[in-house]
């Protein structure tokens, strides 16, 4: 049976030979037992907390030699008594095997040492910490806000931030907020350029600060937090049953909604210990990968958009496929984009009756699609202009995706072989037969063609789901499992889950507080991190290079700014 | 097609009015008539048909509350885009910015005043046209780059250099391509170019006589030339210069209401003038069995126009070091090579 618990009970593996590369928690305590104040064990992983100066010691240490070579996300919050960094810590060859490194600093001088030197990654998250809960991290290139404005005062997830307190931003301090926007400094060979917030090319409301050196791009700094909605407070003030499941749709609004709704189901229910029918996995399962199929038809059709120039062919036979799929989401879910289909323990409603017409509908589009996508790669793939705008520009290599802790169909396209949903299995994918596809570019190329093959896969999925559905015993088809009105998991229990969205891996952490409230809800957004390695990517290259890359990254801004 | 009268000897003999006064009044009645014939395919052209021509290639519907076939969006658009208030952003450089959208508009229509049309339509019809044709259109330049600069904004600043580097690049081999037909031709009068295409046989089918247009004489010049009009145009794959997606329109991003009718006038304008010099030059002008030469002249510069549009929907833009590339090391070799090749074939034949 496949049920959303899997066997990550850290305690189980303190029995497990005490080798670090395989991330038994008694050798990797023993790795790092210098810094090490003691053990405290999240649901998903063991976790160590450690002296506030010595977290690259560790972070190295655990680096080089246990593999721990990806920084899924950090977390930051504040206690009674302490604030706390929690390093989210995983292997892209096997994110089962985790470590969470907890940081503790004391409330009068919340100062710790930044893991930005070892992890580039961790140069936006820890930003963001600060930002929010207002942690400092020491020696840390570029501490500033990052999602609110740099006027804001007082950090709002902080115990003691008074949200009724008027914003006051003095007049004569920021009359012009533009002011040291417009030029470089002192570089007469250069001009300074804002892209957005308002542009066709950012997707979203995205301002990237950049530096042109004539058609070239010297320096790249994208700044977010235009489209910051506090997803994350307004999760810790709903119920976990009931009033959490409508917030995820608004992350991902590709529409990625039941993959971004089955990252909190998957966290609350590991939290709360229960069990999916597999009936249900099966029915999330093919929802999801339909949400995956319309979030791809978008990267794609929007992608093309930079490249060719607005409303051309090709974005509008992407939307008009994608409009398919929307119609058939509709049906399952009853609404296009905001889906809220999934329920702890299960999903909201079964398949609408008739259902012979339901599966028709979905067959209908499966048969049609590898026409489309043939349509597609004579269109764009093959096309020797389209060749020329996309291979080897915006180029990302395997080890600076991996040290920006890039994943989904951006670190497949560098050829790293992750994907959530084979290493860490949920759901119904471990019984199903489908392929984890890589491309070896790193360029834009690379991340389309990943993006098509994708969708081929999706359509596989669903193909053999809708088989599974079809002829699922009448008297079985539990959607929900027994689930109790009122959550209260116990108090200190953590855990944080991820599960493969449309940009890639999408995670929720949870620290339960005893109530039925979250006492702390952090969202990993792969976006977030994807879009943290654009510098890395567009320096160098010409502004439309700049802009396919970021077509190319596919960031929703819902998702990057939460 | 024998060289005909021009168009205001023409308005003068029918209104039967003399002398400098009859002249002048007779040349302006010429000129107007040869404006309102283009700007009433523009008025066509922009509003209407790029919509409904996009529209078929993305399998969309487009335009069909207003009137019949949706064709009353153009006086619906006209009417709404010249009510719109006329932003003039701070710091501006005011008489080039209130100049450039003239200056691009009326040099593509300018240069209309040589080009044969037929059925007589035709205002001038001086001995250097083909010169003058190019001289007239190339001041396009001048206008995209006065408004890139005067908008005092960054993007059009970029998207004016773009659009000069790019016209630079594309006019010579553009110009030589054109010297080939030249070559031909011996003549640079735009109604002597006509006439010899019209009236050399190239080979007689089933008895229908095949016109020696120089497409079918030399289609590697043809191609050539309608590769570098479409940059001379600014149309995908060489729409560089206002490259929505990358600089927001370029150029033309901060004008408003009348001045960005003009400027998006002047730009129909331009590819119709595209039209016309391919048509003129390589397909007979308004030559044509059974209609009218004013109606093949019409159907020659839509098609060019449909090509552009089909270009425009399914062609990605190239990168600007790639268009300046494909321009200086491509385009322009080929056209030396088509020249001396003509030349040599030419000097050979002896024709």
């Amino acid at each position: 049976m496949s049920t959303q618990q899997e066997d990550d009970t850290p305690d189980v593996d303190d029995a497990a030979p005490a080798t670090p590369a395989s991330g038994s928690p008694a050798a990797l305590e023993a790795l790092i037992e210098d810094h090490v104040l003691e053990r405290e064990d999240h649901l998903n992983a063991p976790g160590f907390v450690i002296r506030a100066d010595a977290v690259q010691d560790v972070l190295s240490t655990l680096k080089t030699e246990a593999g721990f070579d990806h920084l899924s996300c950090v977390t930051a919050e504040e206690h009674e008594d302490r604030f706390e960094s929690i390093y989210h810590l995983r292997k892209y060859d096997d994110p089962t095997q985790e470590v969470s490194i907890i940081v503790p600093t004391s409330r009068d001088n919340p100062v710790s040492e930044t893991a930005e030197p070892v992890f580039r990654t961790a140069d936006w998250h820890e930003r963001e910490a600060y930002d929010l809960v207002g942690v400092e991290y020491d020696d840390h290139p570029n501490l500033e806000r990052i999602l609110l404005p740099d006027t804001w005062q007082g950090h709002p997830l902080g115990l003691d931030y008074n949200q009724n307190k008027p914003q006051i931003v003095t007049f004569d301090e920021h009359k012009n907020p533009l002011e040291g926007h417009e030029q470089a400094a002192d570089d007469s060979d250069t001009m300074f350029l804002n892209i957005g917030p308002h542009h066709p090319a950012t997707h979203g409301v995205l301002h990237v600060e950049t530096v042109l050196d004539g058609e070239q791009v010297a320096d790249v700094n994208p700044d977010i937090g235009y489209l910051h909605r506090c997803e994350e407070q307004m999760a810790q003030k709903g119920t976990y049953r009931h009033q959490i499941m409508p917030y995820p749709d608004r992350w991902d609004y590709g529409p990625g909604g039941i993959l971004n709704e089955w990252a909190y189901a998957r966290t609350a229910e590991d939290l709360a210990d229960i069990d999916v029918p597999e009936y249900a996995q099966i029915l999330r399962t093919m929802g999801g990968e339909l949400c995956r199929i319309a979030c791809h038809m978008l990267a794609l059709g929007t992608f093309c958009l930079d490249i060719y120039g607005d409303f051309t062919a090709i974005f509008m036979y992407a939307m008009r496929d994608r409009e398919v799929v929307q119609n058939i989401l509709e049906d399952l879910t009853g609404q296009r984009m905001m889906l809220n289909y999934l329920r702890l323990g299960g999903v909201v409603w079964d398949i609408p009756e008739p259902r012979a017409e339901f599966f028709e509908s979905v067959r209908d589009f499966l048969d049609e699609l590898p026409e489309r996508l043939d349509e597609y790669s004579d269109l764009i793939t093959s096309n020797e202009i389209f060749q020329a705008r996309t291979v080897n520009t915006g180029v990302l290599d395997y080890e600076t995706a991996k040290d920006y802790g890039v994943t989904g169909p951006v670190a497949r396209g560098s050829g790293v072989d992750y994907d959530v949903r084979r290493d860490d299995p949920y759901g119904y994918y471990p019984e199903l037969d489908w392929d984890v596809v890589t491309e070896d570019g790193g360029d834009n190329y690379s991340r389309l063609l990943v993006r098509m093959e994708e969708v081929e896969q999706s359509a596989r999925i669903i193909e053999q789901c809708v088989d599974l559905l079809e002829g699922w015993p009448e008297d079985e088809r539990d959607i929900q499992a027994n689930v109790p009105r009122t959550l209260k998991p116990e108090a200190g229990t953590e855990t944080y889950r991820t599960v493969e969205g449309a940009k890639g891996e999408l995670g929720v952490y949870i620290r339960a507080d005893g109530t039925e409230k979250p006492g702390r809800f952090k969202i990993r957004s792969p976006c977030f991190s994807n879009l943290s390695a654009l510098k890395e990517m567009s320096t160098g290259e010409y502004i439309p290079d700049l802009v396919a890359t970021l077509g190319s990254l596919d960031v929703i801004l819902g998702e990057v700014d939460r | 097609m024998a060289t005909q009268t021009p168009l205001p000897d023409i308005i003068s003999d029918l209104l039967g009015v003399g002398g400098f006064l009859g002249d002048a009044v007779s040349m302006l009645v010429a000129a107007a008539l040869v404006g309102t014939i283009m700007l009433t395919m523009t008025a066509f052209a922009g509003p209407w048909a790029k919509r409904k021509i996009t529209a078929a290639f993305t399998d969309r519907i487009s335009v069909n509350r207003v009137g019949p076939w949706g064709l009353g969006t153009i006086v619906v658009d006209s009417v709404r885009l010249l009510s719109k208030e006329l932003v003039i952003p701070e710091g501006v450089d005011r008489p080039a910015y209130d100049l450039a959208p003239i200056v691009l508009a009326g040099s593509a229509l300018f240069a209309f005043a040589v080009i044969p049309m037929g059925n007589g339509i035709q205002l001038a019809d001086p001995e250097v046209g083909l010169v003058f044709v190019f001289a007239i259109a190339s001041i396009a330049s001048l206008g995209l780059i006065m408004g890139g600069y005067a908008s005092n904004n960054k993007y059009s600043l970029l998207g004016g250099l773009r659009a000069v580097a790019q016209n630079i690049a594309y006019e010579i081999p553009l110009v030589l391509t054109a010297a080939s037909v030249v070559l031909f031709t011996g003549t640079l009068q735009l109604s002597e170019i006509v006439a010899i295409q019209q009236n050399t046989t190239l080979a007689t089918i089933a008895g229908v006589r095949i016109p020696a247009w120089f497409a079918f004489v030399n289609p590697f010049a043809f191609v050539l030339f309608v590769v570098a009009n479409l940059a001379e145009v600014g149309r995908n794959p060489f729409d560089t210069p206002e490259a929505p997606t990358e600089i927001v329109a370029g150029y033309q991003t901060e004008y408003s209401s009348a001045y960005f009718v003009l400027f998006y006038l002047g730009e129909f304008i331009h590819i119709f003038l595209g039209g016309a010099i391919i048509a003129t030059l390589f397909l007979g002008g308004p030559g044509g069995p059974f209609l009218p030469g004013f109606v093949w002249f019409t159907i020659k510069i839509w098609a060019v126009y449909f090509f552009t549009q089909w270009c425009r929907s399914a062609i990605p833009r190239v990168r600007i070091d790639q268009l300046i590339g494909i321009g200086w090391k491509g385009l322009l070799v080929l056209s030396f090579a088509n020249l001396v090749l003509t030349a040599t074939a030419l000097g050979v034949t002896g024709l």
